[in-house]
């Protein structure tokens, strides 16, 4: 079973699904092309922990390294997930500046609010992780332990 | 892999055939009530995978609350050789030491049931609970808190929290081997410090219920358990120091696995040779995230005492709110078996899973010797849980048995069935006391999201592996 969250107001994003997994949460997101799907990636997690901040000045550069694309997707958001979840940073906008294999430089911005979170996220997932190309797009299935 | 082949052994047991890659079969206890619950998910395939593990001793087991984790099922055990098997920190999960206590106390349901909304308002505000929950009581220097993840439960009894005498009562005495704070990064430990003495969110709670019929008189009154009791049940674990240890351990051993020449079908599963240099810094920092499980559900039973003598104006002692049993459902473990007519160390996985010690085990702290290990099952909130005792046939899943119900539905279908419904009144309706941190809790913890924890239970006695003691119903619960 699944379901559709819509794109965001500005229109440019895509949105994301959520998928059923018994303990746990999946989500589905699909972008144009790879360093899309890192922000979407992002900006799903976000919504998810309902982390969201509008409008915000903060920036955070991020650089991350990771084995390859998918272990890089996973240290990417576990990134993210700590600046939520243990600095407090609500998101505004996501940007991949730099990507490679292995590599990743973003800027997030937003800024510090002490609005509690939506959902506990403990961690973000290797298991069954794919990174495939459909129908002209990037799409991957990321399990979240909740 | 190729398709798996089920075969049934028997009413409580069903067996993975082995196919290739997998090591070793599968071993699952489920009824045939249960076994249907299995059809909605990957599990079998998650059971399987873990087979294909080097140096796996036995079969790859599963409880009868299995359900889809990742990488292992929830429920899952699986034993590893020390000489050429591995430790996964996904076999152990992210909520390091995630386990259950029970507290008891000599009151029954008559005489507290008028200070009720009283007593959970003042555990309410008393225990800090909740998505992201922090603790600002308890204030450690950096030094102290390492000596919390070198000493567990004892720290927090030297400390104040509670008596020396409820480490008697604790699995291991509270305290994990092995600790290593050099091993875990200042990352985990800057996730942790602010969350000791905090219940955390999701599936973690507090629970009073009531003893509604005694199985075993003999075992029951060994155990201080009495028909009409009121006990307590306390579920949580090691927060985000748990949950970052893992993510860097994984990460270190999905770097190192191709110089070990390990592969896997799923990363998840990501794992090193015990001995390796990276399975056993994973070990030091996992006994320490254990350790801070202890701590943190001995701090939270202090701060439940406290609650019980605010509201009933007499000592914890005097009330006899004695801890039953403290026991881990995520850890790993080097331990001993029996195996092929020989006995030999092995590193325990157990994911979702009790320690299930038989009467006469040394392991045992002494007032349990004659009755068997105490198996602590909860349920859901609004039917019943359990209190077993270990079996001498426990040994054939490492001593090991069930942990709880287990989830047949995920949150968000939990929280689309409840719509609409107010999942408090209909508790109340049971006369089930229930606050939560978050509505969303309540609505994804309905009853009907888990397995009915019964059959569950008669599954595992009915193995053998246990035998049952006592049957819990639940009177008022703080879910995170």
């Amino acid at each position: 079973m699944e379901s559709l969250r819509p794109a965001r107001e500005n229109g440019t994003k895509m949105p994301y699904t959520l998928i059923d997994h018994t303990a746990d949460i999946g989500i589905r997101v699909r972008a144009r092309n790879i360093q899309n799907l890192y922000e979407e990636a992002g900006y799903a997690m976000v919504d998810i922990l309902g982390a969201s901040l509008q409008p915000g000045a903060e920036q955070i550069e991020m650089r991350i390294d990771g084995l390859d694309r998918i272990d890089l997707l996973v240290r990417w958001l576990q990134e993210i997930l700590y600046f939520i979840g243990v600095k407090g940073f609500r998101v505004s906008d996501i940007q991949v500046t730099a990507l490679t294999e292995t590599n990743l430089s973003a800027v997030l911005t937003g800024g510090t609010a002490k609005t509690p979170l939506a959902t506990e996220i403990k961690a973000v997932t290797y298991h069954d992780l794919t990174i495939r190309e459909i129908d002209n797009q990037v799409e991957t299935i990321i399990i979240l332990d909740t | 892999m190729e398709k798996l082949t089920i075969k049934r052994i028997d009413p409580y047991r069903i067996r993975i055939e082995k196919t290739p890659p997998m090591r070793t079969t599968g071993l699952v206890y489920v009824n045939s009530a249960l076994e249907k619950t299995l059809e909605h998910d990957m599990v079998l395939n998650q059971v399987a995978n873990v087979a294909c593990l080097p140096g796996i001793v036995g079969p790859s087991l599963a409880m009868p609350d299995i359900h889809w984790g990742y990488g292992f099922p929830i429920g899952g055990v699986a034993a590893f050789s020390l000489d050429e098997g591995v430790i996964s920190p996904g076999g152990v999960g992210y909520d390091i030491n995630c386990g259950v206590s029970c507290v008891l106390t000599s009151f029954t349901r008559d005489e507290v049931s008028s200070r009720i909304n009283e007593l959970l308002a003042t555990l309410f505000g008393r225990i800090p609970s909740g998505v992201g929950s922090t603790n600002k009581d308890v204030r450690l220097s950096d030094k102290e808190f390492l000596k919390v993840l070198l000493k567990g439960a004892s720290w927090a009894t030297k400390s104040g929290y509670g008596s020396p005498g409820d480490l008697d009562a604790y699995e291991d005495r509270g305290s994990i081997a092995g600790a290593n704070p050099d091993a875990v990064s200042k990352r985990a430990l800057e996730r942790g410090l602010p969350q000791l003495g905090t219940l955390g969110s999701g599936n973690h709670f507090l629970e009073l219920d009531v003893v509604d019929f005694i199985a075993d008189e003999e075992r029951a009154r060994k155990f201080g358990l009495f028909q009409g009791q009121i006990v307590i049940l306390l579920h949580t674990g090691s927060r985000g120091l748990g949950h970052q240890i893992c993510d860097d351990h994984v990460h270190e051993m999905l770097k190192a696995m191709p110089s070990h020449g390990i592969e896997l079908p799923d990363r998840q599963l990501a794992c090193a040779p015990v001995t390796s240099r990276e399975g056993q810094a994973y070990l030091q920092a996992m006994a320490a995230a254990a350790n801070f499980a202890f701590a943190n559900r001995q701090i939270i039973i202090h701060l439940i005492r406290g609650s019980f003598e605010k509201t009933f104006g007499k000592s914890w002692d005097r009330l006899g709110m004695r801890l039953l049993y403290d026991c881990c459902h995520n850890i790993a473990k080097i331990e001993q078996i029996s195996w092929k007519g020989s006995q030999r160390k092995v590193c325990v996985h157990r994911k979702g899973a009790t320690r299930a010690l038989p009467p006469g085990d040394v392991r045992l702290p002494e007032r349990f010797t004659a009755t068997g290990g105490p198996v602590l099952v909860p349920g859901d909130m609004g039917r019943m849980s359990f209190i077993l005792a270990g079996s001498q046939w426990a040994e054939e899943t490492f001593f090991s048995a069930c942990h709880g119900a287990g989830r047949i539905l995920s949150r968000r279908q939990a929280k689309k069935i409840s719509r609409k419904r107010s999942i408090a009144d209909e508790l109340r309706r049971q006369e089930i006391h229930a606050v939560a941190a978050s509505r969303s809790t309540l609505a994804e913890e309905i009853p009907e999201a888990y397995k009915d924890v019964s059959a569950v239970v008669n599954t595992i006695t009915g193995a053998g592996i246990a035998t049952a003691v006592a049957r819990l119903r639940p009177v008022a619960m703080i879910k995170g």
